[in-house]
């Protein structure tokens, strides 16, 4: 689960000293890397020989998470602190491990576990990293950085339905038990990269 | 908060007060959390009950399932919580969500309550509140969080409530969208999809059930309660004067009074259940608590006789005819 706390001191932080290019770099260091992991899934398993619904819907979330990462990089006010990405990948160790896993050859593709967990991985990050909470009350509505990471936030919602539809529903071999326990650890796993973000966040 | 486990899922539950009292056990609804209770366990401790609240699965601290959850799981997890916890019975007061969990609960486990108090709930899905189900799954799912947060406010409050709190509204939303997650409330709205009316059941129930409804609660309107007293015959019908659908929070000092009031009489054995209908104080101090309710209680207006409006002749209007310009 995720700490209140840890989102009330980020917020505190943000509130205190504005979106610097430190607190958008953070930010968009997280951000990029988790939506990367998914569009390298998306872009592993988009080219199934068929284009039914359950596949429009993989293109367009291939296209949305690409559109989100375009917004993120314009928006973003970058840090020349090289010592923010050393750090941040340090955070995101475990879901760079986690996605590499999903994609080791032959590839989530070809490999029903790889393809189930991949869809796992990118639920628990559409659904656990929600950074609308450490946004201080009030802010600027037309801050640029704001307006993208509301965007941001609000799709990720719709984005979700499309894990939801296919973790729930989609023909498996994958015993249930295994799909449940699948999906916790992925949870826990996200969970505990995102506190340490967010105390990270909070930190000077 | 302890935990429980049931199956592989955490349960995160809060048990105050010695378990050698009569025990009142509080359910959540759909976006509330065990916390709320907080408030209602200061009451009742100092008064020789204790209070246990939980998280159901899929809120707060407990366990999120996303790919199945079914409707009788809860009700079942409720009956092993109790057992982990070694009480055989308790007092059961639930809202909304929670009400429907209680229900089912006190069907088939009824042997372990003592009394059962429904607040804001239904037994089976009117076509209103089908639509209304259906409405708010499709704005959480294609809107998002956000969406049905601002929905359910003026859906559970009152416009005077609203007006009061509405400085505060931004943080309590903000509060609730870190501690609610979207897929998991979708999950449990997704758990009516398959949902049985429990209408055909509620006769089984035998223990002091006390139903209550807000006066204007569109939400789950009259005729939600107005099934379930009908089914249960030890049952009473308590309405909440100017109150919403969430009259636990709008009104948590006249609400625990009620309950007071319907616990005491069972331990003083002075309870009837008769299907009757009453009309909650406003004042939780006043000397009478439940007030007698005149009149057709499913109705939001009382028509008067035609007498009346002959005696005081009171002639059909007719509207003047204008003259041509």
């Amino acid at each position: 689960m995720i700490e209140a706390s840890h989102y009330d001191q980020a917020r505190e932080r943000i509130s205190t000293q504005g979106f610097t290019p430190e607190i958008q770099t953070k930010i968009s260091l997280l951000l990029s890397f988790t939506k990367s992991g998914n569009l390298m899934f998306h872009a592993g398993v988009q080219w199934q020989p068929r284009l039914d619904p359950v596949h429009q819907a993989m293109l367009a979330q291939y296209s949305r998470e690409l559109e989100a990462l375009t917004l993120l990089s314009r928006t973003t006010q970058w840090s020349l602190n090289p010592a923010l990405a050393m750090r941040g990948s340090q955070i995101l160790a475990p879901l760079t491990l986690a996605w590499g896993q999903v994609m080791l050859p032959p590839g989530p593709l070809l490999n029903p576990r790889a393809a189930y967990r991949g869809i796992s991985l990118g639920h628990a990050q559409l659904a656990r990293i929600r950074l609308a909470p450490v946004i201080p009350d009030p802010t600027d509505p037309l801050n640029p950085f704001v307006v993208a990471l509301q965007r941001i936030e609000l799709e990720n919602g719709r984005l979700l339905q499309t894990q939801i539809r296919l973790l729930k529903n989609m023909p498996t071999e994958i015993p249930l038990a295994e799909r449940k326990a699948r999906v916790a650890a992925d949870q826990h796993l996200v969970n505990g990269v995102f506190n340490d973000f967010l105390r990270w966040l909070a930190a000077d | 908060m302890p935990i429980t486990q049931y199956g592989k899922h955490q349960v995160h539950y809060e048990l105050i007060g010695d378990t050698d009292r009569p025990i009142i056990t509080f359910l959540n609804g759909l976006t509330q959390n065990a916390t709320l209770w907080r408030g209602y366990a200061d009451y009742f401790v100092p008064r020789g009950y204790a209070v246990l609240a939980y998280d159901l699965l899929g809120q707060g601290n407990s366990s999120k399932p996303i790919i199945d959850i079914k409707l009788a799981m809860h009700a079942d997890m409720l009956d092993h919580l109790l057992e982990q916890l070694g009480i055989e019975q308790t007092h059961l007061a639930a809202i909304s969500f929670g009400g429907v969990i209680a229900l089912d609960f006190a069907i088939r486990h009824g042997q372990r309550l003592r009394s059962l108090t429904v607040m804001s709930t239904f037994a089976e899905l009117t076509p209103h509140l089908e639509f209304f189900g259906a409405v708010m799954l499709q704005g959480l799912a294609e809107i998002g969080l956000p969406y049905l947060q601002h929905l359910l406010y003026p859906l559970n409050m009152s416009s005077a409530w609203i007006a009061t709190h509405h400085e505060q509204i931004s943080a309590m939303k903000r509060a609730g969208f870190i501690g609610n997650d979207a897929y998991a409330l979708q999950n449990l709205m997704e758990s009516f999809i398959d949902f049985q009316p429990l209408t055909p059941d509620l006769a089984r129930i035998s223990v002091p059930t006390l139903i209550m409804n807000g006066e204007f609660d569109f939400f789950t309107p009259r005729e939600c309660h107005e099934v379930i007293r009908r089914q249960i015959s030890n049952s009473r019908l308590l309405l909440i004067q100017h109150a919403y659908h969430a009259f636990t929070l709008e009104y948590p000092a006249v609400t625990m009074r009620q309950l007071e009031v319907f616990l005491g009489q069972i331990s003083d054995g002075t309870w009837e259940g008769d299907q009757s209908v009453w009309i909650a104080a406003e004042n939780p101090d006043a000397p009478v608590q439940w007030l007698t309710c005149s009149g057709d209680w499913r109705r939001a207006i009382q028509t008067g006789e035609a007498k009346t409006l002959l005696h005081e002749s009171i002639q059909p209007h007719t509207p003047a005819r204008r003259s041509n310009p």
